[in-house]
């Protein structure tokens, strides 16, 4: 009887083990992803600042680092406002479930088009057909766990760490062609505080961000996220992708 | 007894190995199939107690039509997350099985939820929303490569004025945009990289260097496109064109002083320079610039070379460098540069020795 107890024991996790050899998952980076995830999830509205640096080819094929800095706030499902400022210059999106307005302060100029109706489609179309970036928006997706889970092989809990004076969850995600560091404060709330990703397969370019000023829940006049043209600035036309 | 004793072991055993196969390949099914799991398979793994919980479907990764149905859900009062509440799969297992119970979990996890019939009707959102009128906001003309470029970039250019009422007939739309916005490739080596954006790359001689597009002004005989007049000069000609296209007959082109005219049923009406078009002579403001290591004349938004019977109207060449550009472009962004854009001829602003101009994009499929 034990004989046969220990054969199958042996060929139960054996089997087990062959299933997941291809992604290896730690649990508790998991729960502490959902969690945080659960936290943004139930954010009525949002205001933080985020500091970013991103590497990127000049004209002879060298890695350059840009930064900027981004205010970005998230009121209910449909309203989006960024100022972003950086060495590439000072840009701002304004979306208020109609209209999504682009508008660039250094050459006084700004698109405005017709967008979907939540942030997140929002997001998605205006990336998809005309190359707007948004800084951090992985992190608002109502799936972020599950895309991680299904974009990395493996998802691991380093422990906690100490980032600007605020203790966070280290976690470390790995796929074949990117690598990812989310640090995950574990002051108050579980919000990100800071992460890298690095593109394997593109020269180690590194991208990083640190999220600063969290304010859940404030009282955004709905008026601020329509866009206002200053009285010089031109209307353009936009190429799609 | 012991042999029927080891036949029932054995046929536990071989179920027990069969679950054990079933059990972590069904998980693995549901994560690998992002859709499916989260869409409508979700009830399979879910107590029927709550038939009506279905999650937001916003999927990123896969399900990016997200024109698809939502269903109202919830006894909660209306969400307003920013993100419709965090969606996660049901289905997980882990390397490491430290969790605690998530089922516990799941029973608050109660999410989800905004109804999208109600926020999704803008019409309601707006009788009751006391806020700025954002409403018929004037919006940015659309440029795409992919579609009919002669009926999309014909309109915009056309209708940037209340005046200009060009009416190009539509069949022609396409040789006219070819036949005055061509660009011929330029005959020096790029050694800047080319700018790409959405599968096509953009070379230029000289970096980016914005500057507003203000209308260059020829002086008082230049007449910029879409002008229209009732009568011509006695001085007008009728222009010829060399290597005409047959089908390009029944336009007869009028020139005077520089500019071009069609005839339309109450007059004439100031058009492009058609490239091919031969005159004895330009207006003294016309430039000189250097393409291609020969000269050309540069006036009201065309280029022209001497010959022996006068001046011929030539299509641009990608890297010449111009100082002032017509009426009729259009400020373009692309990606992170904005152009200026006549037909399907770019122009990027760069800068001089301190003075703006601008150069002609080479723009090659990529």
């Amino acid at each position: 009887m034990k004989k046969h107890i220990l054969f199958y024991s042996f060929l139960i996790i054996g089997l087990i083990v062959y299933g997941q050899t291809t992604k290896d998952h730690d649990s508790t980076a998991i729960f502490i992803l959902d969690k945080m995830a659960d936290n943004i999830g139930n954010l009525e509205a949002v205001t933080f600042d985020l500091t970013n640096s991103s590497d990127e080819f000049d004209d002879n094929d060298n890695v350059v680092t840009q930064f900027s800095k981004s205010t970005i706030t998230f009121s209910g499902p449909s309203n989006l406002l960024v100022r972003k400022n950086g060495t590439k210059g000072k840009v701002g999106y304004w979306y208020d479930g109609n209209y999504i307005t682009y508008y660039n302060f250094d050459e006084n100029n700004y698109v405005t088009l017709e967008a979907p109706e939540t942030t997140l489609e929002m997001i998605d179309t205006m990336h998809e057909n005309y190359d707007f970036v948004f800084p951090a928006a992985d992190f608002f997706y109502p799936s972020f766990t599950d895309d991680m889970i299904e974009q990395f092989d493996s998802i691991s809990y380093l422990g906690k760490k100490i980032i600007q004076g605020e203790e966070c969850y280290h976690i470390m995600a790995q796929s074949k062609d990117l690598s990812v560091q989310i640090w995950i404060s574990n002051q108050t709330f579980l919000l990100p505080k800071h992460f890298v990703l690095i593109n394997k397969a593109k020269s180690n370019m590194q991208y990083e961000s640190t999220f600063s000023n969290w304010s859940l829940n404030p009282s955004v006049p709905e008026s601020a996220f329509s866009f206002m043209p200053p009285p010089t600035a031109r209307m353009i036309s936009i190429l799609k992708k | 007894m012991s042999i029927y004793n080891l036949n029932i072991k054995h046929i536990l055993g071989i179920v027990l190995v069969f679950f054990a196969l079933i059990l972590p390949s069904e998980i693995s099914a549901q994560r690998m199939r992002h859709n499916a799991s989260r869409g409508g398979g979700r009830t399979m793994s879910r107590p029927t107690s709550r038939p009506s919980n279905n999650r937001a479907t916003m999927n990123r990764s896969s399900n990016r039509n997200r024109a698809t149905t939502r269903p109202t859900t919830t006894n909660r009062a209306p969400n307003r997350s920013i993100n419709g509440g965090h969606n996660k799969s049901t289905n997980r297992s882990y390397s490491k099985n430290k969790m605690p119970n998530r089922s516990t979990n799941r029973a608050t996890n109660n999410k989800s939820t905004r109804d999208r019939s109600a926020t999704g009707d803008r019409s309601s959102r707006d009788k009751s929303a006391p806020k700025l009128d954002t409403r018929n906001r004037k919006t940015s003309n659309v440029k795409d490569r992919s579609g009919n470029r002669g009926n999309g970039n014909r309109g915009n250019n056309v209708n940037s004025g209340n005046r200009r009422n060009i009416n190009i007939d539509n069949s022609r739309t396409v040789n006219v945009n070819r036949r005055n916005t061509y660009v011929r490739p330029s005959p020096r080596r790029y050694s800047r990289p080319p700018y790409a954006y959405g599968g096509y790359r953009y070379y230029c001689h000289r970096p980016y260097f914005y500057h507003p597009f203000v209308p260059f002004y020829w002086g008082p005989y230049y007449h910029p496109w879409g002008y229209f007049v009732t009568s011509l000069a006695t001085t007008a000609i009728i222009v010829s064109i060399v290597n005409d296209n047959a089908d390009d007959d029944d336009e007869e082109y009028h020139y005077e002083n520089g500019n071009y005219y069609l005839k339309t049923e109450d007059g004439f009406v100031a058009v492009q320079a058609p490239v091919g078009a031969e005159v004895p002579d330009i207006p003294d403001e016309a430039e000189k610039v250097e393409v291609n290591n020969t000269t050309n004349y540069y006036y009201g938004g065309a280029f022209y070379e001497q010959n022996k019977d006068g001046y011929i109207v030539v299509p641009a060449t990608a890297g010449t460098i111009v100082p002032g550009l017509p009426e009729g472009g259009e400020e373009v962004k692309i990606g992170e540069v904005t152009y200026v854009q006549f037909g399907e001829t770019y122009y990027q602003p760069i800068q001089v020795d301190g003075k703006n101009m601008y150069e002609i994009v080479e723009v090659k499929k990529e």
